[in-house]
Formats: structure tokens, C-alpha cells, sequence
């Protein structure tokens, strides 16, 4: 088993790509040897927040990138995922769980983003989210 | 993405088979809208070879849940991964939906 990984992905704004991804981090997570629950977690994150990327972020512009720096250890994962967008006030997302969201389609990829990591930081404009998952 | 449904005894037994996600929701959603044209009053879906849901995964079933109650009729789910069943507790989505532990729970319910 490696030890350690880090790794650049760049993707076109397009959601094809996104299993290209959550792929490539979890076959890391796999060498690394974290368990399957934290695999599912962490591939759930991944896909959210890529696909808030390329959807709100980039708003599907193909010629737009979205950027992907990840590095994986035993102890924790870190994952900075950056798209060229204007970036959102996070604090403005509804909360989903409330009684008046809960039969809304939507709005529920930040919240699992928040909810399943341990560490999620934002940039001051809202474009590139760092997120941290400790095993230890 | 497979769906596969069953008569059993009145109910609308759907078989989810795969992930449901960002890639498989409108097939998913267009699966289930012609299972809920035949106004089946009472629908469950078996989602026990379901390994993996993201947040369209359940906007999709929202919005199937939202349509078949749009006609008087029943939704349950049965048969859900530990995994997928921690989603919807998160979410809180457990309070909308009637979730059972095995189909034939499920089935003895409507």
C-alpha cells in the first residue's frame, strides 16, 4: 500500500467527467486502505462538490476548467476542488432539513458536503472549497 | 441503472438495480413516470441492490414520491443499504418517506 498521494486532476466543465474523479480518488483511497464507508462518504463529497463546480460554479462552459488537488494519507484526505466562477455566500444555501425544504428537489449537495466532512473551508469569493476528512 | 417491477398482491414492487446519481436520475425518473401513468395507488421500491445514492438520487425520488401522493397514491421503500439509509437520515428525508426494513414489512403495510 502507498503511503501517501497527491495528485492534480483538471476536468472540462461537463458531468461526464465527474466519475472520472470520484474514480481516481477513491482507487487512492483504496491503496491508502480506507475502509468502504469512508469511501462512499468521501465519493459522495467528491461528486457534489464537483458537480456544483461545473453546474453553478463554471455554469457548464465546456472551455472552463474545473481543478482538482488532492492528497491522501493514512490519517486524513484533503481535497481543494477550484472552478472559474463569480463563487456563492454559502451561508445563504437553505438548510434541507427544515419542514418547508424537506419535499424540495434540490439543495442538498452542500448541506452532505458540510454534514459527511470534518473540514470544509471555502475561498473569500465562494469559488474553490477545501475539504477535510481525518481517519484518525 | 436497472428497474424491474413486479405485481405483487395489488402493489407495484420496483426492483432499483445500480446507483442512482447524477448520471442515471432521468432514466430513473422517466422509469418510474411510466409506472406511476398506470395510477398504481400503491408503489414500493426495493432499493436493496442500491449501493450508492447522491443528491439527485433523491431529488429524483422526491420528485417520484411527490407524484405518486399527486394522486392519491402510496410510496414506501424497503430493503435500504446502511449507507443509503444514513442519507436520508441526514437529510431527514426518513420523515418523508415511509421507509421499511424488508419488502414484506413493506407489503403488509399499505
Amino acid at each position: 500500500m502507498s503511503d501517501r498521494i497527491n495528485r492534480k486532476i483538471e476536468i472540462p466543465s461537463d458531468i461526464s467527467h465527474i466519475k472520472k474523479v470520484s474514480n481516481e480518488i477513491v482507487k487512492g483511497l483504496k491503496q491508502v486502505g480506507i475502509v468502504e464507508t469512508l469511501q462512499f462518504d468521501i465519493r459522495l463529497v467528491v461528486e457534489e462538490a464537483v458537480r456544483n463546480a461545473i453546474e453553478h460554479g463554471n455554469c457548464y462552459d465546456k472551455d472552463l476548467p474545473v481543478k482538482i488537488l488532492y492528497s491522501i494519507d493514512r490519517s486524513k484526505c484533503v481535497i481543494e476542488i477550484e472552478d472559474q466562477g463569480k463563487g456563492f455566500d454559502v451561508t445563504r444555501v437553505p438548510d434541507p432539513r427544515k419542514q418547508e425544504n424537506l419535499v424540495k428537489a434540490g439543495g442538498r449537495g452542500v448541506f452532505l458536503i458540510r454534514k459527511l466532512m470534518d473540514r470544509v473551508e471555502y475561498n473569500e469569493i465562494g469559488n474553490k472549497v477545501k475539504i477535510t476528512k481525518y481517519f484518525k | 441503472m436497472q428497474i424491474k417491477v413486479e405485481d405483487k398482491s395489488g402493489i407495484k414492487v420496483c426492483y432499483a438495480e445500480g446507483d442512482i446519481d447524477i448520471n442515471s436520475s432521468p432514466q430513473v425518473k422517466k422509469a418510474f413516470d411510466k409506472i406511476i401513468q398506470t395510477k398504481s395507488g400503491k408503489v414500493l421500491i426495493n432499493l436493496e441492490k442500491v449501493g450508492y445514492i447522491d443528491s439527485s438520487g433523491l431529488a429524483t425520488l422526491v420528485e417520484i414520491l411527490k407524484n405518486v401522493k399527486g394522486f392519491g397514491g402510496k410510496l414506501k421503500l424497503c430493503n435500504l443499504s446502511s449507507k443509503v439509509r444514513s442519507l436520508f437520515e441526514i437529510t431527514k428525508l426518513e420523515k418523508l418517506f415511509d421507509i421499511k426494513d424488508t419488502e414484506t414489512d413493506a407489503i403488509g403495510t399499505f
